[in-house]
């Protein structure tokens, strides 16, 4: 249902708030089928290190909700997700946002986002888990990344950061990234600058995460049905109400996403059905009476 | 049926708004039927045409609480057809400077598209993201927050939720 945001259209802008990084990358562009080669594959820390720069920038925008039993809450459901997919041992991280707006966001790396106008709006912790499911299959799938590899002016700023920095975060015990000196963590900030939040993943991408989450979901143990009743809050929800949202103008529609999870979830998930919906410690938490 | 502008216009209006937008009304997108409880064991109340209006009263995992006339049941969650839908933006201009969501709303058929170029976010602007100076205290919060796997693990039991292995499916439905 949701995501990190990113298109493949070439940013008109791009040129933009890169500075050092944006010089950087178009040295890097000089180096032709080099770089090719290099935007190929991010090792775990460099992914990890542009995440956090992107988390930075994003948090930068917007604030965390305060309500801290309610991120732990939230982290909990989240890792034991994470515990059933290929990609477990990411540093796996969730968060609420402080708004009301309808939104989920995922960064490279294994960060999870979710908008507190999104959980207040679900009625269960299946509800939640396929939420957080389908972004965790984001990052299990890299989409995020492709799709900056795929933008010529993302692709130079943390290609560039990426050659500078290669030799140093490969040295470096992962000690820094925190302190965002990494190279990359500070391409990772560009990127939110230059728009990274304000452009959709292809469709297929959309539809691929709601395939993969629904099935984490399951595997967590809960009722495979949660996304589709989430899909189904998102269908009702009125164009005043989803016009708060990016996640509602980028992705396809929550009908669309319906009719092609109706292919899967039925054939595959359906003897599932009876687990659990986790509904009363879902209430607990959101703190309602 | 409202101009573009007087939409946008409304939008300001939302906060006062709350919760409260979100629409009951809803058909069926084929023939079902409308069961006393969720779960297809559950007895028929009664059959619903394809296209019968129904209104929404909740919902919970695959199945969608509605009442049909003066009857009250459970209908199939893929079976309905919500009216709004939200319409995106095909404009394929690289500017970021207007807050130009375009909706649609019931009747019209919404265009689609899979991407948009310009969109608005209330209270979150292309303009906020481009002035947003990092804030890796809030990072370092938020990653205070992790849990690690054996307290994920102690919260699954806590609510019953026993791991299963499922294959992940294959495009298209294959299983």
């Amino acid at each position: 249902m949701a995501a990190l945001l990113l298109a493949a259209a070439v940013p008109v802008h791009a040129q933009l708030d890169f500075g050092r990084i944006l010089d950087l990358g178009k040295k890097a562009v000089e180096v032709g089928e080099q770089v090719q080669q290099a935007t190929k594959e991010y090792t775990v820390e460099e992914e990890v290190a542009l995440g956090e720069g992107i988390t930075a920038g994003f948090l930068g925008a917007t604030k965390l909700h305060p309500d801290e039993r309610l991120q732990r809450y939230v982290n909990r459901i989240g890792r034991w997700l994470a515990l059933h997919t290929e990609r477990a041992d990411l540093p796996w991280t969730f968060g609420v946002i402080d708004t009301d707006a309808i939104n989920a966001f995922a960064m490279p790396g294994g960060t999870v986002i979710v908008s507190h106008g999104l959980v207040r709006r679900l009625t269960s912790e299946s509800e939640l888990a396929g939420v957080l499911a389908h972004e965790i299959a984001h990052v299990l799938k890299k989409h995020q990344l492709s799709a900056i590899k795929s933008d010529a002016g993302w692709s130079a700023a943390a290609t560039g950061a990426k050659a500078y920095a290669a030799d140093r975060i490969g040295r470096s015990s992962g000690g820094d990234v925190l302190g965002l000196k990494s190279q990359l963590a500070n391409a990772g900030v560009d990127l939110v600058k230059d728009g990274l939040f304000l452009r959709p993943l292809d469709r297929g991408m959309e539809y691929e995460a709601d395939r993969i989450g629904v099935v984490i979901a399951t595997r967590g143990g809960y009722d495979p049905y949660g996304f589709v009743s989430v899909l189904t809050m998102l269908a009702q929800a009125k164009p005043e109400e989803a016009g708060e949202s990016i996640t509602f103008s980028t992705h396809p529609s929550a009908a669309d996403r319906l009719a092609e999870l109706e292919k899967v979830v039925p054939t595959a998930l359906e003897k599932y059905a009876s687990q659990p919906q986790v509904a009363g410690r879902f209430r607990q938490a959101l703190g309602a009476k | 049926m409202p101009t573009p502008l007087s939409r946008l216009l409304l939008l300001a209006w939302l906060p006062l708004a709350g919760g409260a937008l979100a629409q009951e009304q809803a058909s069926t997108n084929r023939a079902t039927d409308l069961k006393e409880r969720p779960g297809f064991d559950s007895r028929t109340v009664a059959p619903l045409a394809s296209g019968a209006p129904v209104k929404v009263v909740s919902r919970q995992g695959g199945w969608t609480q509605v009442e049909s006339g003066t009857q009250r049941g459970w209908v199939r969650a893929f079976h309905l057809r919500f009216e709004a839908t939200v319409v995106t933006s095909s404009s394929s201009g690289g500017s970021l400077g207007g807050l130009t969501s375009i909706f649609g709303f019931g009747g019209r058929k919404a265009p689609e598209t899979s991407r948009v170029a310009t969109l608005g976010i209330r209270g979150l602007t292309p303009e906020d993201f481009k002035n947003a100076s990092p804030d890796t205290a809030a990072l370092r919060k938020l990653q205070s927050f992790r849990a690690d796997r054996a307290s994920a693990e102690r919260f699954a039991k806590e609510a019953k939720l026993a791991p299963v292995t499922v294959a992940y499916a294959a495009e298209g439905g294959g299983s």
